[in-house]
């Protein structure tokens, strides 16, 4: 009988940790290449604590759609690289089911946090003894913040944006075709003017430097 | 195995392969390995001597389109182990191309000659009697001129550059604008990602393009696994087809040479070496000796508005503290790659952002010779496994540029920095408050550092028992194999390493087309 019961608090116990752990994530919303759901819930929740809407740049973390570009640099990584990385989120998603985070509630999932405990969480991270604990959160930061602040409207909103550039000729352009095309993809180098400098070696300065605001792309 | 007679006008590239379907077999009377500075200045002077040679890369050549200002993706693009490669030990992310033109296409095209002091070091510690400043300044003049080296010109060099210059002024300390391989330089700041102005002279658009108009073949996105050899002789090269990015290997190659240059970098030369049945080791010293120049970076934000998207990316410099260990300068990146030191986390994060415009970041890199790691081959794999260690002393050479480039700051007028210190306050608002970097007991991981510097790991010696090659790069021990890239260099050269290599890729060549 005693079995019985320790069996039964067992699978109690297991099917909350699987709940809280693993069920519930929401089946709506994009689909992505790479990203789990659990994975774009984390990059959310981190995203919407890190980046709260403040005055001086015009989208929160939400809005930047953190988990999009996430999945699009997880896509560019080598699988190593990717499986890497995906481990990490999956690491902060669930550490708070081991280590709990601060106060009620605190032993959930990190994207079932407060936004004051999931604040805390990263601030542990953060701040801890451990470099390569804090290297861990580096790497987090690093891919988040090149998505926020890389975004075309901060950038737009800061006067970051890519300048608007030509790129002029040269040699080697009739040399390489575009990543995975063939050499049919080459320029014709009969329809290039003839005033398009086609040594680098050999041409002088292009124009004069660019002016700082002026001619730039912000969208 | 056949032979595959179309070599595209001089480049082959991955759809080349795929369309062929075959093993393929080349022959050349040089074959060199890697398409970075070392490798590109030996291909085409060979081309020039008028040999036959092939240039075989990993990556792939990109052009201006494909080029990404994103940070994250540029990285996984261009870099190996997608820009995450990190060193064990001592914590560090190691940045290396895998591009035709090597770093060349993703550095910001510094060109510094190390002063006589570095070489007068070398060649008394490391037996190297032909490797003086007056030695090898006719090679540094050669690649000078082929690349049309000169300073920044002032128009280019923008606010943050400029404040730089002002800092140093004031405290006395002496600066200089930075040489660099540009023609045409807009100032638009992008060398990292990509010069899409097309002014940066990066190998894949100048040495590359001449060399196979003198008749070199240049095949692209080919892995080379093992140098084929017998006794004292090389005979050539094989290895697999790989597709770009991906990784994805396929049909397999060989190419036989009478001479095999090795210019595959740092970490990628060695570990070619150990999977060829450790070839070259009779003195044990392939993959070890490793050395960086480790980075860190202070960020100091100025009253007024900088525009800091305008000017060359790394233009100014001082080398007043070389003989204590560190060079100074400015930088920029992808503004969201800067962003990544910003310190705090939500708002306090965010306000950081919203200072960029009146940022500005300058770098120390350190000549850290006391600490050393290794590079060793993985099972499986020809990415290494590298281990180091930052030595402690070497943390105090470190936290003192900091502490200079603080008080730079300051001098320039800057209302506050972002040291970066783990254990410091995030922002120091005065050079008073910035003393307490001067004697802070600074422990290795308080430093966020970072490096694409990387040497010694086939170093040169004279003494065949003490170093892998000799001074023309020839290993010891063997006829016609070479190195040219910086694993040959016996110490870090305390300044950016690409003119050296070239120079001494450069002195190599001549060598080489000598004996053949």
């Amino acid at each position: 009988m005693a079995d019985i019961i320790w069996a039964g608090i067992f699978i109690a116990l297991l099917g909350m940790a699987l709940g809280r752990g693993w069920a519930g994530y929401s089946r709506t919303g994009p689909s992505y290449a790479v990203l789990a759901r659990r994975e774009a819930a984390f990059l959310e929740a981190a995203a919407e604590v890190l980046f709260p809407p403040s005055e001086g740049l015009p989208l929160s973390g939400v809005e930047a759609d953190l988990p999009g570009y996430a999945d699009r640099y997880l896509v560019a990584l080598p699988v190593r690289q990717r499986n890497l990385l995906r481990a990490l989120f999956v690491l902060f998603e669930h550490a708070t089911l081991v280590w709990p985070a601060a106060g009620r509630g605190g032993f959930r999932r990190f994207s079932s946090l407060s936004e004051g405990q999931r604040l805390d969480v990263l601030r542990a991270w953060e701040s801890s003894g451990l470099y390569l604990r804090r290297m861990v959160l580096t790497a987090l930061k690093a891919v988040l913040i090149l998505g926020y602040v890389g975004h075309p409207r901060s950038l737009g909103a800061l006067g970051l944006a890519p300048w608007k550039l030509e790129s002029p000729r040269v040699e080697a352009d009739y040399l390489y075709p575009p990543i995975g095309e063939g050499r049919d993809r080459l320029p014709d180098r009969a329809s290039v003017p003839a005033s398009s400098p086609l040594s680098p070696l050999l041409s002088p300065p292009l124009s004069p430097p660019l002016i700082p605001g002026v001619d730039q792309e912000t969208s | 195995m056949t032979d595959n007679p179309d070599t595209g006008g001089g480049v082959r590239v991955f759809s080349d392969y795929v369309r062929g379907a075959r093993d393929f077999t080349e022959e050349a009377d040089v074959v060199v390995v890697g398409s970075g500075p070392s490798g590109s200045v030996v291909t085409y002077e060979l081309a020039k001597a008028g040999h036959r040679v092939i240039l075989v890369e990993e990556g792939p050549p990109f052009t201006p389109q494909e080029f990404s200002p994103d940070g994250n993706i540029s990285m996984a693009r261009t870099m190996r182990e997608g820009g995450l490669r990190s060193t064990t030990g001592t914590l560090m992310p190691v940045l290396q191309a895998i591009c035709l033109g090597g770093g060349s296409l993703i550095n910001s095209a510094m060109c510094v000659r190390p002063p006589g002091f570095i070489f007068d070091e070398w060649s008394t510690r490391f037996d190297l009697e032909r490797t003086t400043r007056a030695d090898l300044d006719p090679h540094f003049d050669a690649v000078s001129e082929f690349l049309g080296i000169a300073p920044t010109p002032e128009d280019v060099q923008g606010p943050r550059n400029l404040l730089f210059r002002q800092g140093c002024d004031a405290l006395g300390i002496s600066s200089e604008p930075v040489d660099r391989n540009v023609r045409g330089c807009r100032g638009s700041g992008e060398c990292y990602t990509g010069c899409r102005a097309r002014a940066k002279q990066s190998m894949d658009i100048s040495y590359i393009p001449q060399a196979i108009q003198l008749g070199a073949r240049v095949l692209t996105s080919l892995q080379v696994q093992r140098v084929l050899s017998e006794g004292r002789k090389v005979q050539g090269v094989e290895g697999q087809v790989v597709e770009p990015f991906s990784g994805r290997t396929s049909h397999r190659f060989k190419i036989r040479a009478r001479w095999v240059v090795l210019a595959a970098g740092c970490m990628a030369t060695p570990v070619l070496l150990q999977k060829s049945g450790d070839l070259a080791n009779a003195s044990g010293q392939v993959g070890r000796n490793l050395q960086f120049h480790p980075g860190s970076a202070v960020a100091g934000v100025f009253p007024q508005a900088l525009n800091p998207i305008f000017g060359g990316t790394q233009s100014y410099q001082s080398l007043a503290f070389l003989k204590e260990g560190f060079k100074l300068e400015t930088m920029w990146s992808a503004p969201a790659a800067l962003a990544v030191r910003m310190p705090g986390l939500g708002e306090a994060l965010v306000k950081h952002f919203g200072e960029l415009p009146r940022t500005a970041v300058w770098d120390a890199i350190a000549s850290t010779h006391r600490s050393t790691g290794s590079v060793k081959s993985r099972f499986r794999s020809m990415n290494p496994a590298i281990r180091w260690r930052l030595h402690p002393e070497d943390m105090k050479v470190m936290l003192r540029s900091i502490h200079v480039l603080a008080q730079i700051f300051f001098a320039a007028g800057a209302e506050k920095i972002l040291p970066g210190v783990h254990g410091l306050p995030d922002e120091l608002h005065s050079a008073e408050e910035a003393e307490v970097l001067r004697d802070y007991p600074i422990r290795p991981g308080d430093l966020v550092t970072a490096s694409s510097h990387v040497f010694c790991t086939t170093r040169m010696h004279g003494d065949a028992s003490r170093g892998v090659v000799d001074e023309d790069g020839l290993c010891h021990g063997f006829d016609n194999l070479y190195i040219a890239d910086t694993g040959i260099f016996p110490r870090c050269p305390s300044v950016n390493p690409m003119l050296t290599a070239m120079a001494l890729a450069h002195r190599q060549a001549e060598s080489l087309a000598e004996r053949i």
